[in-house]
């Protein structure tokens, strides 16, 4: 924040705050290799977001992590500099379900009115799993209409990466809530770098003023076939 | 000019402006998609008015929407001040005095756009993003607006959209003089290209023999998104009834264009920022210093 300066009233300047919001399964599933890779590629993603905070004229950004398995928590509660953020690794719940709609009310709780600044920009939620949903009927949809009933949490720009082709899912496409945005896909635990790194470049991207948010989308993750970006209506008229 | 009633005394209202080109346009080749213009009204009343084009990409013609916009809200504006003048002027007709300004800028911004489009029409370009996104042709040159008029001892405002009007009291406190709107989420605005836009305004009439003013701020959401206190507008009033109490209306004028462009700079908010800032004479203090 820039000092206030005497000449000019009010408590001084500073950047609109981007929260980026991580989620990551730490199930069971995730254990030894998965978690590692999971670990290394978001500590890796982070000087790509720092960078890009240095070098555009608009967002300062703060990192939160929750961490979930059969119930969720806060790994970073507070939100962090992205430039400061050390990471400190996750490790998985022995025998740990995958229960995402808990993890999508705690979101919906830090995203409420009143819990971030009302001069923030359009929050990130990045989705990181690698098996479906293991939620009790009900759960899902519970919680994710706790993160869509608050206005930030429907305003977020929602991505979601699935760690082995079997970890896609209707689900994730539900999360994301626009089908011009794919669920990210990593084959492979050394692929889960390279999608953290192309989410990161959409949060960024995309929360530049005057994005075309929908080129955006096609630039970073190809076409969106027949159907039509919703993108293209945010960041506009009531 | 405007009568204090308690008093007698007729105050002077000086308009003062700044309007600067937000960091993230710059770096993005888009142009100051702000407008500002003032302007005296008749018996010595004075308007103003500033406006926020929208900046994405389907607003395509947004600073031309606000420019259009500016100008009809004062022309607008000054006939209400005609009637707001009048001895018999009380708080209905003050009221309704707003709510006739909003109707008459919807109006008139339409038909400014319409004339704008027969003698500009949209290129092929333009046409084809207008297919795409299935908007009306208004949709475009879509804006927000505030508009103020300070006539006689009325203040009237009238707002679609987000930015921020604060009337300050000589003590330091402010408060907004239009209704806030649940609707703006920092994400979305109501906007003069809407067909309901007059439903979408939010109008004020106060009698500032009642409630004497320090400043009246308008500003655009460059201005707003760049200050680090939530909510800034206690501090901004409380600091602006200093100043105003310390400084005449040259030092504003050398100063108000200086915050518009720290807001819009990359240390603030990134976006355009614009500022009307109107201060009655009677507010001009012994020290002057430049």
């Amino acid at each position: 924040m820039t000092r206030p300066d005497p000449r000019m009233p009010g408590g001084g300047i500073s950047r609109r705050p981007l929260h980026f919001i991580v989620l990551a399964d730490c199930s069971g599933g995730m254990k030894g290799e998965k978690i590692q890779a999971l670990n290394f590629a978001i500590a890796d993603m982070l000087p790509h977001l720092a960078a890009w905070e240095r070098d555009q004229e608009q967002a300062q950004v703060f990192i939160r992590a929750i961490a979930f398995a059969t119930e969720p928590w806060w790994h970073v509660a507070e939100p962090q500099p992205v430039a400061q953020l050390g990471w400190k690794p996750l490790q998985p719940v022995p025998k740990g379900l995958t229960n995402m709609g808990p993890a999508f009310a705690l979101a919906a709780q830090a995203l409420a009115p009143g819990r971030i600044e009302r001069r923030a920009l359009r929050p990130a939620l990045l989705l990181i799993t690698d098996g479906l949903a293991t939620d009790p009927p009900g759960g899902f949809e519970a919680g994710l209409s706790a993160l869509m009933a608050q206005p930030a949490g429907q305003a977020a720009l929602r991505l979601a990466i699935a760690i082995g082709r079997d970890a896609q899912s209707a689900a994730l496409d539900r999360f994301i809530g626009d089908p011009g945005v794919p669920v990210l896909v990593a084959d492979s635990s050394e692929d889960i770098a390279d999608r953290l790194v192309a989410a990161s470049l959409a949060v960024s991207r995309m929360s530049e003023a005057g994005a075309d948010r929908g080129a955006v989308a096609r630039r970073l993750f190809g076409p969106p076939g027949d159907v039509s970006s919703k993108i293209f209506d945010q960041d506009t008229i009531v | 000019m405007a009568t204090d009633i308690t008093t007698d005394e007729v105050a002077t209202w000086q308009v003062i402006t700044g309007s600067a080109r937000g960091a993230a346009h710059r770096a993005t080749g888009l142009p100051n998609q702000d407008a500002a213009a003032s302007q005296d009204g008749p018996g010595g009343a004075v308007v103003v008015a500033i406006a926020d084009g929208h900046g994405h990409i389907r607003h395509f013609r947004s600073a031309d929407g606000a420019a259009l916009a500016v100008d009809v809200a004062c022309r607008a504006a000054s006939r209400a001040a005609a009637g707001l003048a009048a001895d018999a002027t009380g708080d209905e007709e003050a009221a309704l005095a707003g709510q006739e300004l909003a109707r008459a800028v919807v109006a008139d911004w339409r038909s400014a756009v319409a004339d704008q489009l027969k003698a500009r029409p949209y290129t092929a370009k333009e046409l084809s993003l207008l297919d795409l996104t299935a908007d009306t042709p208004a949709v475009p040159y879509g804006s927000t607006l505030l508009v103020a008029v300070i006539s006689a001892r009325w203040l009237v405002c009238a707002q679609i959209g987000d930015g921020d009007m604060l009337a300050v009291s000589p003590d330091g406190r402010s408060f907004s003089p239009v209704a806030a709107d649940d609707r703006l989420d920092g994400h979305r605005t109501t906007s003069l290209c809407q067909p309901d836009a007059l439903a979408s305004f939010r109008t004020g009439a106060h009698d500032l023999g009642q409630v004497p003013l320090a400043a009246l701020l308008l500003a655009t959401d460059g201005y707003g998104n760049a200050q680090a206190d939530e909510p800034w507008q206690p501090s901004v009033g409380r600091d602006l009834a200093k100043l105003a109490a310390r400084h005449d209306r040259h030092w504003f004028e050398q100063e108000v264009p200086g915050w518009a462009r720290r807001c819009a700079s990359a240390e603030g908010s990134g976006d355009d920022a614009t500022i009307a800032l109107l201060l009655p004479g009677a507010a001009r203090g012994a020290e002057e210093d430049g």
